[in-house]
């Protein structure tokens, strides 16, 4: 999970790498993960979403597809 | 508040007041508990996915989004510095302190760095974008890669 300046300098890297360009996330779409996640993790009963809530929040984000479903990731 | 999430509270803490990973002893002692009850809360943390411990089973790698190790994703917070897992993670900081932060980090491809200031309410408008190149349903299946 990692930074890019632009489109372009995704695709260039995937390609040198090898690696196949997945669906870009703006900053504003990242922010929105970032608190859907974190902002009660340092409460007592915050916990991660579970793959049903993961779907809608990417769902509500436009990040859609089977790249964002995450059917498989069950909980140990 | 049950054992496991007074152990987890206690962790991340210490990861949020001093940006560093605590020992099992610091975790006890901001607990109320001992280190052998902290070591054997950590699995079931681990199985939570709140942490993930080194091969040591007392080291945390990763307290998320907090990172025990340096990383090339690093978040300052008035005078504390803390590394981030990943680009996702950078944001989870500011987002889980609830405070202004700088995140500092680079293009993957160019090098070129990155200083993005995050409020309270997200980050300043900006062109860059955020690339996963592993699925969802993957990404706990190796998470130091993902």
């Amino acid at each position: 999970m990692v930074f890019f300046r632009s489109e372009e300098r995704a695709q260039d890297w995937c390609v040198a790498q090898g690696h196949t360009l997945r669906p870009l996330v703006r900053m504003d779409q990242l922010w929105a993960l970032a608190t859907t996640w974190y902002a009660t993790r340092l409460q007592a009963d915050s916990r991660r979403p579970k793959p049903e809530e993961m779907r809608s929040i990417f769902t509500g984000l436009g990040l859609t597809g089977d790249f964002w479903d995450p059917r498989s990731d069950t909980f140990g | 508040m049950d054992l496991d999430a007074r152990i987890k509270l206690a962790a991340y803490a210490h990861f949020a007041e001093t940006g560093r990973g605590p020992i099992p002893a610091e975790v006890a002692r901001r607990s109320g508990t001992d280190v052998a009850t902290v070591l054997d809360a950590y699995p079931r943390l681990r199985a939570q996915r709140l942490l993930l411990l080194e091969a040591d089973g007392a080291s945390i790698r990763m307290a998320p989004p907090f990172s025990g190790v340096p990383t090339p994703f690093v978040v300052s917070v008035g005078g504390t510095r803390y590394y981030a897992n990943c680009a996702w993670d950078a944001l989870g900081i500011p987002a889980a302190l609830h405070e202004q932060a700088t995140v500092q980090s680079h293009c993957e491809q160019s090098g070129e760095p990155l200083r993005l200031n995050v409020g309270r309410s997200g980050p300043e408008p900006s062109p860059w974008l955020f690339h996963c190149l592993v699925p969802a349903a993957k990404w706990w299946d190796d998470i130091v890669f993902t």
